[in-house]
Formats: structure tokens, sequence, C-alpha cells
């Protein structure tokens, strides 16, 4: 991730990687809201504006995640870069949230 | 999840609980999941034979107070919710606060905005609106007038915002409304004090008026009716819009001065030279001397160097000072614009008062002030009080009859040969004709109780006017058969020459309107006999001004009741 660090720093030198996330949540349930609570202070830390993030309510939309196989809420799936990743619970534990992402904490 | 005491306190509740329970631990089997299951991380779990979620109980119970609170929170901002499908129609409606007045009900499902109970916005108004939400833009606090159920009118302020679904499709509106009809009323009382403070001008009997610097009548009062009567003279109802300053500036004749001198006190308020500016003058009404009190102050509280300007009819109050002021005492103030006392070796030109001994002057002439009257002035109207005699030096006074429906007609001309205010000396205390100042020239002025007391005292003053008061009868009867058998030429010629003698001039300023009032006939007559006269080069005359060319032709010309007045005086 240092090299993509990098890339921030001068990105007209080469294409920006950019994350894009699919969090699946249950209307403004206390877990779900925390997990958007939660992963918007990552991005905001972690990825500045390189990131695509897409929210489910899997109330309003429960095809939606059933197709994505989402089993329970909230869930957050990595969807790229590859590989796929997938993350449950309402994300208040950092340090595996950066890893489904596969962003390196230490080198932050 | 059995953490909740309010759940385990309610078996039922508790058995639906559990309920859920098993059926979420059979949904989620796997590690993970499971996990985050039992730390209470979890929300809700898929159930693929329903295609739904189930929500796990205290994810329910915090939605359904989120609910609440929500709820509760629109109830505090909004007194209705409502929601339209694209085309702006009310596809629903939930009113938040109870009872409310009946505007978002069942009959407005399929309507608008702009349909009953709405008023209809203006076109104006409308294409504003219009645009806004073909923007697809937010509104907020937008103001409709409507009608409610009762027929009552009513104000809604109205907020919305643009609805999309899941592929951005516009599918409408929805929105808050709350009843501001308490607000608006209230509003509308807001603005009462204005009107009242205007009505109160109007109601004074002050004229008051704002100007702007450059003089201009940006606000003025419309005083009641009986004082405007009266209000004449200098600055007297300029109107909204009109320059002041100007207004003052026209004055002419006798008024000049006045005008200058208003004019040049409000240049100083408005420059902020002077705070304050105050000026008393007289001015001629139908109903005789106006005294009036102008004041200019700067406008208050204003940056912009506006001023108020009132205008006080004080006539009442000075009459009042005037009168009580009576004989004798030597603190009477003369008015403004009249003259000063009458030093006792003074030149008497008054023939009335120079037929009396020289002692029986002196005593007179303390009381005596010279003013000057000016042409126009009415002195007294019929049922006036008399305040005041006149002993013309130069001025010249008509007294004239007014008989109802028809125009004035001179009974008496009162020049240096007389007085007027006889009636006075009659023991009248009230006027029964009108005297008409009709050439400026001054005159000895008396208070009216002070000449009855010396009326009373003196002799040869009573002898004197004894005289004149019936040579007035004579010349009244003798008028009275003039006017009716004499041709108006000779009339003219006999008034002209009264005029001329009392005058000392053979030429001074009269219209025609004026002398049919003398004569007692119509303009036209008036018209044809002053054309003979001077076809006969007996005198000329032209806009208003009368020369006597020939004395001599001119008595002949007349009737012989000019020499019979004449002889009597």
């Amino acid at each position: 991730m240092n090299a993509k660090n990098e890339k921030g720093k001068d990105p007209g030198a080469t294409v920006e990687t950019v994350v894009v996330m699919r969090l699946y949540i249950a209307d403004n349930a206390p877990n779900s809201a925390r997990a958007v609570a939660n992963l918007e202070v990552i991005c905001k830390e972690y990825l500045g504006s390189k990131f695509r993030l897409e929210v489910i309510d899997v109330l309003e939309y429960p095809q939606r995640a059933l197709a994505d196989g989402i089993v329970v809420t909230p869930s957050l799936t990595k969807v790229s870069p590859s590989p796929v990743a997938r993350i449950v619970g309402n994300l208040s534990d950092k340090s595996s949230v950066l890893h489904a992402l596969g962003i390196k904490e230490s080198l932050q | 999840m059995s953490s909740n005491p309010a759940l385990e306190r309610d078996p039922r509740r508790a058995d639906a609980v559990a309920g859920t329970v098993s059926r979420i631990l059979r949904l989620v089997k796997s590690g993970p999941e499971l996990r985050a299951v039992e730390s209470g991380e979890i929300d809700a779990v898929m159930d693929p034979e329903t295609g739904s979620a189930v929500l796990l109980p205290e994810a329910q119970t915090a939605l359904r107070e989120d609910k609440a609170r929500a709820r509760s929170l629109l109830a505090l901002c909004a007194d209705w919710f409502w929601e339209q499908d694209e085309f702006y129609r009310f596809v629903s409606h939930t009113g938040a606060a109870s009872g409310g007045s009946g505007i978002y009900d069942e009959s407005i499902i399929g309507k608008t905005h702009r349909d009953p109970p709405f008023d209809a916005m203006s076109e104006a108004d409308w294409e504003t609106h219009r645009r806004l939400l073909e923007w697809r833009a937010n509104f907020r606090d937008l103001e409709l007038r409507c009608t409610d159920r009762a027929g009552q009118a009513r104000w809604v302020s109205i907020s919305g915002e643009p609805i999309f679904d899941e592929q951005d499709q516009f599918k409408g509106y929805r929105g808050t409304a709350r009843d501001i009809t308490l607000r608006k009323q209230s509003e509308a009382l807001g603005q009462k004090p204005t009107r009242l403070a205007r009505d109160t001008l109007d109601a004074l009997g002050v004229e008051v008026c704002v100007l702007d610097s450059a003089g201009t009548v940006v606000m003025a009062n419309r005083p009641s009716l009986a004082f405007a009567a009266g209000a004449r003279g200098i600055g007297a109802k300029v109107p909204e819009g009109d320059n002041y300053l100007e207004a003052c500036d026209k004055a002419r004749g006798n008024e000049r001065a006045d005008g200058a001198a208003i004019a040049a006190g409000i240049r100083q308020v408005i420059a902020r030279e002077s705070p304050l500016f105050h000026h008393e003058y007289v001015c001629n009404s139908p109903s005789g001397r106006c005294w009036i009190n102008l004041t200019v102050t700067p406008f208050p509280g204003d940056g912009a160097s506006r001023v108020v300007v009132s205008r006080e009819n004080i006539t009442e109050r000075k009459r009042m000072e005037i009168s009580g002021s009576g004989a004798g005492r030597k603190d009477e103030e003369p008015p403004p614009g009249s003259g000063s006392k009458v030093a006792k070796g003074a030149p008497i030109a008054n023939k009335l008062l120079a037929a009396l001994p020289r002692k029986e002057y002196q005593k007179l002439v303390g009381g005596f002030e010279e003013v000057t009257l000016t042409y126009g002035e009415i002195l007294y109207e019929p049922g006036d009080p008399i305040r005041h005699v006149y002993f013309p030096n130069d001025a010249l006074v008509s007294l004239l009859t007014t008989v109802e429906g028809h125009q004035a007609l001179e009974v008496g001309l009162a020049g240096r040969e007389g007085m007027v205010g006889i009636s006075a000396a009659l023991g009248v205390e009230v006027a029964s004709v009108r005297a008409l100042v009709q050439a400026t020239g001054t005159a000895l002025k008396m208070n009216a109780v002070r000449f009855r007391k010396e009326f009373r005292k003196s002799l040869p003053l009573q002898s004197e006017l004894h005289r004149f008061i019936n040579a007035k009868l004579a010349q009244a009867r003798q008028t009275a058969a003039c006017n009716r058998f004499h041709v108006v030429e000779a009339r003219l010629a006999r008034w002209l020459l009264m005029t001329r003698d009392r005058l000392r001039s053979d030429q001074f300023l009269l219209t025609q309107d004026f002398l049919a009032d003398m004569l007692g006939v119509r303009r036209v007559g008036v018209s044809l006999a002053a054309g003979a006269l001077q076809k006969r080069k007996l005198i000329g005359y032209s806009r208003g001004k009368i020369r006597i060319l020939d004395r001599k032709g001119l008595e002949a010309a007349s009737c012989s009741c000019y020499k019979f007045v004449k002889a009597l005086l």
C-alpha cells in the first residue's frame, strides 16, 4: 500500500486505485448506524476520496442482499480491487476493517 | 440479546423474542456471522425462504423508538406530512397534529397545491415555484393561503423535497406543512400600529409633514376638515410629493417675507445648523385673520437630513390673548405682522379722530395700534364678535351684506372719513356685515372693550360718532334707493368717486368680479358700464387697474347720490 500512497501524492502519474465497497444495513438500527459512522471515519482517514461506497438498506432491498449472498447486517463487502473481502458486524474493530479492505495500518 | 430487561418482563414479548432468536440461529450457521450475532453487533438476518430481512429484537425496538422520535419531532415542526406524485398531485397525507384545521385531508388526494382548498397563487408566484419544482429543488417555507372546511381563511407554510426511485427517476415531492394562520394574523396586527399612528396624525388639529433633504413632502397628514378650512397661508396643505420650500418661495404679497423666513428656517434645520425653527405668522382666511404657529424639527433617529414641519392654527388662542388683555393693559403684545403703538404727537390721518378735540384724542391714543390692512383681508364676517374697531388712515374697507342665495352687496364704505366696527359704539358686539379690506393701507386699531369704555366716558367722541352714524344711516338709505333706481353706469361712477375720495388717488386696482359685488350686479353689467365710461374717456380700465381720467366728467356721469353722501360727511 506504500506504492498506492505514493500514487496518491502524484495522482497524474498512474491510474488511481479506487476501493469499491458495499455496506448492507438495516435502516437506522443501532449497529447499522454505528457501522456507517465507523466506516466513514476509516474511509476519511485512510482512503481520502479514493473510494466508492454504496449503502444498501436490506429492509428496503432485501433481494439485493440475498443476491449478494449477505446473511447478516451490517456487512461490508469490498468489491474491488480483488480479492473480494467481507466483514460483518458494526465495524468497531478498526484493524479487522483495514485488513478486510487490504490497507496496512502500520504503513499509514 | 435477552439483555433487555423490558423484554424479559413481558412474557409474550419474551416468547416472540425467543422465537426470533431460534430462527436467527437457524439461519446463521457459519463462524464470523454467528460470533457477530452473539456479540450483539448484528441488526438483521436475511431469510432466503421469505426473501426478507428479519430484524433482531433489539434492532426492532430501536427502530420503533426511532420512528416514534421522528414522528414526535415532525409533529413539533410540522402539522402535516404530504407526498405528491410526479405531477405534483397529492398521493398521501398525514396529520401530525391532532385536530388541525382540516387542510390536508382525504379531499386533497389527486389535487395539487394550486387547487382548492388552496387559494390560487398569482401567475408570477406559481411560475417561480414551478421552476423550482422542475429543477427538482428543495423548497422551504412557501406560504399559501387556503380555506378550511369551516370556510375560514388560513395560511400554511410548506416545505418539500423531491423523491427519486432506485433508477434516479423522479417520483414526486414530499414535504411538510405548518399552519401559520396565527402568525399571519399577528403579523397583520403588527401592522396596525402603523395605521393607528397615521390615523392619530390625521385626527390631530395640527398639519404635520415630513420633508426630505430637498424639501419634498414625503409624508403629510390629513387633518380634519374642520381644521383644514381654517388653515390657509404659507405651507398649507402642500401634498405629498410636492416641494415645501418651493411653496414657501411662491408666497406673494405680504406673505412673501414670512415665506422666505420659513424656507430659510427649514433649510437650516435640514442642514442641522439649527435644532429647531419656530415661526408665527398671520394669514387671511374667509373667517378672518388666522394665526399659524409653524415648528420645524429634525426627523428623529434618522441619518438622512429629513425634517418634520408642523403647522398649528393658534387663532383661537391669539384672539383670546388679545381680547383677554383688555383695555388699559400695557402688556398687550401686538400680533405678529401687525403694527405698533401710536405716538401721541403723530399726525392724525383719520378725519373722525382728527375732528376730536386734541385732549380727547390724547386719551384714546394709548389704546391705538397702527396696523396694515391688506387688500382682500376680512375684518369681520356677519356673526363674528367685534373684537376690534378700526379707524382707517389710508385703508379702505367695504361693508357687504350677504343675502342667502345671492352675491354680496356693498352697503357701506369706510375709509379715512370714518371707522369700522361702529356697532361696538351702539353696544352691539356682533358684526352684522362683512368688513372686507378693499385697498391696502394703515388703520388705527383699538380693542372693542376699551373702545366702548372710552366711548362712554368721552362726550366729544360720542357726538362725533353720533354725527358719523347719522351720516352712515343716511348713506345707507341713499344707497338702498340708488341701488334700486339708478343705472349701473351712474352707480359705478359714484362708487369710483367715493373710492377715490377715500384713497385720495386717481388710480386703484379692482377686478370686475369685485365691482360686481360692490354694485350688486352681474359681471357683464360691470363690463358694460365700465366700457361706457371708458368710451367717454372718463376712466381708463385694463386688467383690473382703474384710472380716473376726468373727475369732473365722472361726477357729471354719477347719480346725485354721490353729492348727497359727500355732503353728509
